[in-house]
């Protein structure tokens, strides 16, 4: 039997697991070289206990990654063989299907040693914006997603493996950056690794086990205690993700079963995999349906093993949401960031307060563009964005955010600093909330110009995108309405957002994500909370007549009550 | 003895303003606590002055320094009441306010909340103007369409003006230009350019920061004026400095331009003289903890040193939760503020349960004790009715408190609601409050890698010494100091604060192509900035310069900061500035890579002004002086968490204890500023200054 902590010492230490992973968290956006690292966070630091338990993550990590990892990291740990494992040991791998999903996300896995023995690992994946490839949501296999590094050793005892940089470095456009990424990735184990040991001495701990188990147990206990209040069944719900042009559009059929504290997910039905992107890894899969779990039943507590522990998830091999090597998976959020709101549907109406309307930042919306300078040196950024965020009761949706993944804008400035790009602007769009008593949140558009003078970039700019809502928009809640859809224009002219575009100086792109859906009928929605929508400019007048029947006086901006109140009663008729 | 000097410090709280006065000569101090008068803070600054001077007759006369801290700036941000504010930014780019850079703080809350910018959408105009990211202009500022924004808001009665440009850090013409505008056509707009206020890259910390300093700059300014004026109609004739968030110290006229350097301003001298005492005593950590009317703030102190951290967040939506907060980018010391005071009122939750702050009954009307016409029972009602507080020696008996009237208030809003015994109540306002200010605590503790069982828990504030046991218990700390005037002492901070000013200039240069002469030139320029920002008479020799220098590998992100302790730049080699680094970053990060090229990014020098030295005066020996007995006021009963029952507990009075005497709890130790209160399971020991140290037996 274990050590026991008392209820302080306990609430410390459990403080204290956090404090450092989100050390070793900043230590990456302090260390990091590319600016989808450093400025848009898109990674995720963690460690786990001897077992490969995740014990702790970041605080702001991206679900995704973090509830892959966290079966991922396992597996891995599980397969090693402890006997082998030296100190200064570093290993590293990008395999889709161990870990996170795509090859872009490459983790580096350090064993922390603590009195002689293995005590625990950290782990940190981080999305490297460029890991060669053909950089397009229509490649056929994993072969064309790029270069595919199995679990091997970076460093053997401390002495790095220059074999695998060498190998590394002649299959990527931007080789500075990605070996300086990957050197963040072993300084943020390091500062990780350092950081446990001094706590386990400072409390005269010989390991993380006993805490572990303390920390995992209640985390279990709390999570299971939300699920069992929720009425036994089983609750279904039917998820339609668009394709590209000349493709059918994929199915995800959902049975969420809950019974006692425990909840089972089955995809049964859903459609099998496809020969282009978007095919996901059932550990992406996982990770986005407990997002949906872990943000209906506890929200707030800190995200380790005990979390995932309740949630079964049966996903059928050979489907898009269990897909088989050697399947193309670089646009795998293009369908996996789906699962949360495919949840929330199945679950509104046995729990209409926790959950959302579906959101313009599903799937996040990515764009890499890539080229050569006037003097010839090459470029490559990757930029991740939201949309609205869908309405739930008593909220109007957020505007601007990715859901239910997480992550950062890239500064303009950053942008034009690191690119030739010139960036036009970044603006909210008007009436892009989907309407409903609570309002969905707005999307965004950005405009992008490549420039035709001295300083324009050698032709061309290639532009690779991941998103969707181009045809499909985020649906609203019990009557609320959808979002707008997004939008891909090259110089005003409709484009194809799922191939690869090629832009020349001059070129102007606009891309615009969509909005949130509302929640409740919009004919329910407090006039003065339209009149403050339309004073600043996030509804229009006309919207605000068509959407809500809200009357806006164009002298005062002040809402008529009484002309609301008839347009209102006319349409209810009408409707009846 | 004409020629005494005198320094004054002054503390406004959102209940109490404070003051001590030092004889420079002796180290002997004064100290006095007044009301805040918030319709007009310096009321209290005048009347408290006045009163001061029958303890030290015509001090003004011989007054060298004021300095002085203020929560007059956070609270109007964190209430919302600063001025009607306009920002003029980039087309395009209005939203970058609202936008932020738009991650959830919390991944999985899909309901969390996100702060309201400090200007609605309706306030942001766009003029047609482009800098690029080199410095070029892209497109020229349109100064007719910008003399038409500029109108509008004026018609719209708008006080302060912000003004943002994308990639103005390279470039500041276009800003300078819409500044010149606006003080030509609205000369009685209080205008804030991001240019002057923080160059640096990224457009969002940017405007925020900017945005920020323009919502208070009208307010600072007229303040900051009217206190000049009124400490001048006294007979000051001194310099007036305003404590800096950073822990430094600066001019009026610097503070009143840049407004957003002083928001933590108040709070950050209780971590200045934390750090003093800490370094004094050799304590290697020690955790700061002043508890005044209002809030609580707390810092870890760490061999003598409190972090600063370079950006921080105001008016959190989410208690604690990083990331619900305005970023602001100015250095800061990393203290955390919390809404637990004496005046944090007690209320019963909507789910029926007991509720203790964060919203507080501040000075007016205070809680109900103090007979003010407050009605919302608070925590000093609750201390009250426990014992711990005497209503007869309240600010040393200036201030009768009403002890019926609170026990009322607390039976009938509290007690009868939530149908719990009357003492069970009061009892739980005072642990509610202690339980909040321990969960923060452990928090900050965690995050700077404390542990609280070693940990030296320091008690300031008119509250703090009063609720410090009881923490102290909740924490796990074995060990508890209470300075003299600890119901002040926060104050002292202001004599040992580094009068210092720290300037920064961007200018990216790759270490290999460097021309070091020119390095030494922007140094120097540097030196000159800060030496007027403290506005010395005194000549460049009293100055102490500290150099630095942000550098980074090629391609990264942020910088790694080293140290130039070199006065001629132009003299040293890349090849030792690149050891530095290299050592440095292995340091931190555990490998470095010397064969990786670096750059430099920002150049940077903290002016300061020599330290000044306080000494602290000792007290008579026991033996010297009077026994211990001759301390003892009485007892009265108070409550005791371990007995659940009122326990007869001594009453000491502070003036009268001596050097080097020890006795054990429970126990009261009364002083006109605060009160001690130490339970059952403690000794207490004296030392020669006059510290009170309580070592906490296990319970």
């Amino acid at each position: 039997m274990g050590i026991t902590f008392d209820p302080i010492t306990l609430e410390i230490l459990w403080n204290r697991l956090i404090s450092i992973v989100d050390e070793a968290d900043s230590t990456v956006a302090r260390t990091a070289f590319s600016s989808l690292l450093r400025d848009a966070h898109d990674y995720t630091c963690m460690f786990t206990d001897r077992q490969g338990r995740e014990l702790a993550q970041g605080s702001m990590a991206t679900p995704g990654q973090s509830g892959a990892m966290a079966l991922g990291v396992k597996g891995i740990v599980n397969r090693l063989d402890f006997e082998r494992i030296k100190p200064g040991d570093v290993y590293i791998t990008n395999d889709p299907w161990a870990l996170a999903g795509h090859l872009n996300d490459v983790c580096v896995i350090s064993p922390v040693f603590y009195k002689g023995g293995v005590t625990g690992f950290t782990g940190c994946v981080f999305h490297h914006s460029d890991i060669g490839g053909r950089v397009s949501s229509d490649n056929h296999d994993v072969f064309e997603d790029g270069l595919f590094i199995p679990l091997v050793k970076l460093y053997d005892a401390g002495v790095l493996n220059e074999a695998v940089i060498e190998m590394i470095r002649w299959n990527v456009r931007t080789p500075d950056e990605v070996i300086g990424d990957i050197r963040s990735q072993t300084a943020a184990n390091h500062v990780c690794s350092e950081k446990i040991c001094r706590m386990l001495e400072e409390y005269h701990l010989d390991g993380l086990d006993d805490l572990a188990d303390e920390v995992i147990g209640r985390t279990e206990k709390s999570m299971r205690e939300a699920i069992a209040g929720v009425p036994d069944g089983i609750y279904r719900s039917r998820g339609i993700v668009e394709q590209m042009e000349g493709k059918d559009d994929l199915v995800i059929e959902a049975a969420v079963e809950v019974k006692g504290s425990d909840i089972i997910v089955d995809l049964e039905g859903s459609s099998p995999q496809v020969n282009w992107g978007g095919n996901v890894v059932y550990n992406f899969t996982f990770a986005y349906v407990f997002m949906a779990m872990k943000s209906i039943f506890d929200p707030d507590i800190p995200n380790n093993h005990g979390c995932a522990a309740p949630i079964v998830l049966r996903a059928p091999k050979g489907t898009v949401v269990n897909c088989k090597f050697p399947a193309a998976v670089a646009a795998r959020m293009q369908v996996g960031h789906f699962l949360t709101e495919i949840m929330y549907r199945a679950l509104a109406p046995a729990l209409p307060d926790k959950v959302i309307a579906a959101s313009g930042g599903t799937p996040a919306t990515m764009n890499v563009f890539y080229g050569r300078r006037n003097d010839g040196r090459p470029w490559h950024t990757v930029m991740i964005r939201g949309g609205g965020m869908g309405a739930g009761s008593r909220s109007d949706g957020e505007y601007v955010y990715i859901f239910p993944a997480n992550g950062a804008n890239t500064p303009v400035e950053i942008i034009e600093s690191d690119t030739p790009m010139i960036v036009e602007c970044r603006e909210l769009l008007a009436d892009s909330g989907g309407p409903g008593r609570m309002k969905g949140g707005l999307g965004r558009r950005v405009v992008f110009r490549m420039p035709d003078d001295e300083q324009a970039p050698l032709p061309p700019v290639n532009l690779g995108i991941q998103s969707g809502r181009y045809r499909l928009p985020p649906e609203g809640l019990f009557g609320g309405k959808p979002g707008a859809r997004a939008r891909f224009e090259v110089n005003g002219k409709t484009g194809n957002p799922y191939g690869l575009t090629q832009l020349f100086p001059g070129d102007v792109v606009t891309i615009d994500v969509a909005g949130g859906g509302g929640y409740g009928n919009p004919l329910e929605r407090d006039p003065t909370m339209v009149e403050d929508d339309v004073r600043e400019g996030y509804v229009t007048r006309e919207a605000a007549q068509r959407d809500y029947g809200v009357v806006i006086d164009s002298e005062t901006g002040r809402a008529n009550l009484r002309a609301t109140e008839e347009l209102r009663a006319s349409r209810a008729d009408s409707a009846g | 003895m004409g020629d005494k000097i005198f320094r004054l410090g002054c503390d406004i709280g959102g209940t109490f303003t404070d003051f001590v006065l030092l004889d420079d000569e002796t180290g002997a101090i004064s100290i006095n606590k007044c009301l805040t008068t918030p319709r007009d803070p310096s009321d209290a600054v005048e009347q408290g002055i006045l009163e001061l001077e029958e303890q030290a007759p015509q001090f003004v006369d011989n007054l060298e320094e004021v300095i002085h801290g203020t929560t007059l700036v956070i609270n109007s941000i964190i209430e919302r009441k600063g001025a009607k504010t306009a920002l003029i930014t980039t087309k395009g780019f209005r939203d970058v306010l609202e936008l932020g850079r738009e991650i959830r703080y919390a991944p999985y809350d899909t309901f969390a909340q996100y702060p309201q910018p400090l200007i609605p959408r309706s306030l942001r105009l766009e003029v047609n103007e482009r800098i690029r990211s080199d410095g070029s202009v892209l497109k020229a500022l349109d100064s007719k369409e910008a003399e038409e924004v500029i109108d509008r808001l004026v018609a719209q009665r708008v006080e302060s003006i912000a003004v943002c440009l994308i990639n103005s850090f390279e470039n500041p013409l276009h800003e300078l230009m819409l500044k010149e505008l606006i003080e030509k056509k609205a000369p009685d707009v209080s205008v804030s350019i991001s240019y002057e206020v923080l160059p640096q890259i990224k457009e969002y910390e940017r405007t925020s920061t900017t945005v920020t300093n323009a919502y208070v700059k009208p307010l600072t300014g007229r303040y900051l004026s009217k206190l000049s004026g009124r400490l001048a109609s006294l007979g000051f004739k001194g310099r007036l400095f305003i404590m800096l968030s950073s822990g430094g110290i600066t001019s009026v006229e610097t503070a009143s331009r840049f407004p957003v350097r002083i928001i933590e301003s108040g709070p950050t001298a209780a971590v200045i003289s934390g750090q003093y005492y800490g370094r004094l005593f050799g304590i290697p950590e020690m955790f700061c903890f002043d508890m005044g009317g209002t809030t609580a703030k707390s810092c870890l102190i760490q061999r003598g040193e409190a972090g600063v951290v370079p950006t921080f967040e105001v008016g959190r939506v989410q208690r604690f939760r990083k990331g619900s907060g305005l970023t602001i980018q100015v250095p800061v010391v990393d203290l955390m503020e919390i809404g637990a005071g004496g005046g944090s009122i007690a209320k019963v939750s909507k789910m029926g349960t007991l509720q203790v702050g964060p919203e507080s009954s501040g000075a007016d009307p205070g809680p109900i004790c103090y007979g003010r016409g407050g009605a919302e029972p608070c925590v000093t009602d609750a201390d009250l009715i426990l014992g711990y507080l005497d209503e007869n020696y309240f600010l040393g008996g200036r201030m009768k408190l009403n002890k019926e009237a609170a026990s009322k208030g607390i039976r009938e809003k509290i007690a009868t609601p939530l149908g719990v015994p009357f003492i069970k109540a009061v009892w739980g306002i005072h642990d509610l409050i202690n339980e909040t200010m321990a969960a923060a605590a452990k928090t900050h503790i965690a995050e700077k890698g404390g542990n609280p069982k070693i940990v030296t828990l320091a008690a300031f504030g008119g509250a703090g010494p009063v609720h410090a046991y009881g923490l102290a218990r909740k924490l796990g700390c074995r060990r508890l100091m209470v300075p003299p005037n600890a119901g002040v002492g926060s104050a002292l901070g202001f004599f040992t604060a580094p009068r210092a000013f720290d300037v920064v200039r961007s200018h990216k240069v790759s270490l290999n192509s460097a021309h070091f002469g020119d390095i030494e030139r922007i140094f120097r320029e540097l030196e000159e900035d800060g030496a007027r920002a403290l506005q010395a008479e005194h000549s460049r020799q009293d100055l102490i310069f500290r150099r630095s220098i942000d550098a980074r590998f090629i391609g990264q992100g942020s910088e790694t900061s080293i140290e130039v302790p070199e006065r001629d730049f132009s003299r040293v080699t890349p090849q030792a500035i690149r050891r530095r680094f290299d050592d440095r970053y292995e340091q931190l990060y555990g490998r470095t890579y010397p064969e990786s090229p670096v750059e430099f990014v920002n150049f940077k020098v903290r002016a300061g002004l020599p330290e000044r030295l306080l000494k602290l005066p000792k007290i008579a020996t026991a033996s010297g002086r009077r026994t211990l007995e001759e301390a003892v006021k009485g007892t009265r009963p108070a409550y005791s968490s371990s007995s659940n029952d009122f326990v007869a507990h001594t009453v000491y009075d502070r003036y009268v204890l001596g050097a080097g005497v020890e006795f054990r709890g429970p126990a009261i130790v009364e002083e006109r500023e605060s009160t001690v209160v130490i339970g059952e399971n403690a000794t207490v020991r004296v030392d020669d200054h006059g510290f009170l140290w309580i070592e906490l037996e296990e319970s």
